[in-house]
């Protein structure tokens, strides 16, 4: 029964990420046109080239803001649930917030938190013309802060559950040797969380990498991030747009796997996981 | 100690920065009237959820609740295979098959989720792939990774000769599985269902591309009250029900998680813990 289940789930997984890729593939190069005959040309790619570089270059700024930000304050939240006992229970049920919030609901908290007319600027008594622009500004910074915030919590719960209860024992001991705070965290609690926190720190990347909801409502009109550029060509109702879509997907793909590929590679040589 | 100062304010700096974006859609949800720069509303009141009932609410709520239940079940009966499969020893049979499974079971958690949407949806319109059928089965695929991990730890930590026994008494293979093994993983099993849940009820972006926004679950109201200016309200409540419901069967299953081990420990089960 199991056995079954096992197989099936493998087929249906493996027949869907095969046949989107070949499709992409397939369209992108003209293979399987909407309508007309057949050709291979890579005219897709050609038309798409400028805003291409840019949104591969507005995706990599996010999603490593993103990551470095929710790796550090998720990893804090680890290291400040050992350092207080008491405190940690109310500290690891507020972590969990983000997680029953969708991506579109954290979307749009964080417009009505970050906009000219969001709480921030209420609770900060400035006049809508002086506050900075956050929200679908030259910098994606409600994009990022939304990233930061969800994947934050992520991190936090992934590291906090890997280290576990021994954890605390190995740093009193380290206490008990004569080491400081800094020097317990440095050499004996972050040589331990690395490996789950390198982990989770790549899914994170990855995920916002792919993203739409967060980068499309808060996002800049250009340059676009790749989901969003794809998103527009794939609803555009030039059927000669279908093409590009596919050959920005196909490219955002590509940089993921590159990514996966990379990562698995880092986590690998540094010893972190075999 | 100086250090617990420290400590004191790193955690309360922690506690702000995942309480406090929840505050907008709070506030706005009950807000009639609520002009910039007014830290609190003008009016209080429901105007929200009178906008969201006309905008269709309570239908985007069931088909959001219907698809997360069906990603949920499949993901989860699929990731008892999955789980079970990859939670074997690497010195039975089969280790190399099972390292294929693993790394297979991993690429939809690495793949951008609108990009495989937009691959497929080509296919599925040339086959005449009903849109409900796609849906599900995409959301299930990006659904696996999580109840197959999950599930593996499950199968991991559980005694492996409990099953054997239940056989040697005489139990069949699936009554072994269905009486003796599937109850013990049941916390896991709730954990991996909530996962999987979650996938169906907030996604966004493969409804859109797979149903071309035909199919308005609530984030897809949400989607398109957000890409209007000037209905907070509006957004607020239809927010605060997107993080309503998960937030209830969060607590629900905790509680009822509980009593369950409340309830076999009063019986003096020992393994209760």
């Amino acid at each position: 029964m199991t056995r079954l289940a096992a197989l099936l789930a493998a087929g249906l997984t493996a027949a869907v990420l095969v046949l989107s890729i070949l499709t992409l593939v397939l369209t992108a190069t003209g293979l399987m046109p909407l309508v007309g005959t057949p050709g291979a040309t890579l005219r897709a790619f050609d038309a798409v080239r400028g805003d291409l570089l840019l949104a591969v270059r507005e995706s990599l700024v996010i999603a490593t803001s993103s990551t470095v930000l929710a790796g550090a304050i998720g990893m804090s939240v680890a290291l400040v649930a050992l350092a207080s006992p008491g405190g940690s229970r109310l500290l690891a049920a507020t972590t969990t917030a983000p997680v029953p919030v969708a991506h579109i609901v954290a979307a749009v908290s964080f417009a009505l938190l970050l906009s000219d007319a969001g709480l921030a600027n209420r609770l900060s008594g400035l006049d809508t013309a002086s506050w900075p622009p956050l929200v679908a500004g030259p910098w994606p910074v409600a994009s990022v802060a939304t990233f930061a915030w969800k994947e934050s919590a992520f991190v936090a719960l992934v590291v906090t559950a890997s280290l576990g209860p021994a954890v605390r024992d190995f740093s009193e001991v380290a206490a008990l040797l004569g080491a400081g705070w800094r020097e317990r965290v440095r050499y004996v609690l972050l040589p331990l969380a690395l490996p789950a926190l390198g982990a989770a720190c790549a899914i994170v990347f990855l995920f916002t990498l792919g993203s739409y909801e967060v980068v499309w409502l808060l996002g800049q009109a250009y340059p676009e991030p790749l989901p969003v550029t794809a998103y527009r060509l794939f609803t555009s109702l030039d059927l000669q747009a279908r093409p590009q879509a596919a050959a920005v997907a196909l490219t955002t793909v590509g940089l993921a796997m590159a990514a996966a590929v990379a990562s698995v590679g880092v986590l690998r040589r540094s010893g972190v996981s075999r | 100690m100086s250090g617990r100062w420290g400590v004191g304010l790193a955690a309360a700096l922690l506690m702000l920065w995942f309480a406090v974006p929840v505050v907008p859609i709070l506030v706005w949800s009950f807000a009639d009237q609520w002009r910039f720069p007014a830290v609190l509303p003008q009016q209080w009141g429901l105007r929200g959820w009178a906008l969201a009932a006309d905008e269709g609410l309570v239908p985007a709520l069931m088909r959001s609740l219907g698809l997360g239940s069906v990603v949920a079940v499949l993901a989860v009966a699929l990731g008892l295979g999955t789980g079970r499969t990859l939670a074997r020893r690497s010195s039975a049979p089969g280790s190399r098959w099972r390292f294929l499974l693993a790394v297979l079971l991993l690429a939809p958690v690495a793949l951008p989720p609108f990009a495989l949407a937009m691959g497929l949806d080509v296919l599925l319109l040339r086959w005449r792939v009903p849109d409900a059928v796609a849906l599900v089965v995409l959301l299930t695929v990006f659904a696996l990774p999580y109840t197959t991990y999950t599930l593996r730890a499950g199968f991991l930590s559980l005694d492996a000769e409990l099953e054997d026994q239940a056989r040697m008494l005489g139990a069949s293979r699936s009554t072994a599985f269905l009486r003796v093994t599937l109850p013990a993983l049941a916390p896991t099993v709730m954990v991996a269902t909530f996962l999987a849940f979650l996938i169906g009820w907030s996604d966004y972006i493969v409804t859109a591309v797979v149903t071309g926004g035909q199919f308005t679950t609530l984030p897809v109201l949400i989607g398109s009250a957000a890409s209007r200016i000037g209905n907070e309200p509006l957004l607020g409540v239809l927010s605060l029900v997107s993080v309503g419901v998960p937030l209830t069967l969060l607590l629900l299953s905790g509680s009822i998680m509980r009593r369950t081990v409340t309830r076999s420990t009063a019986k003096g089960g020992s393994h209760a813990v």
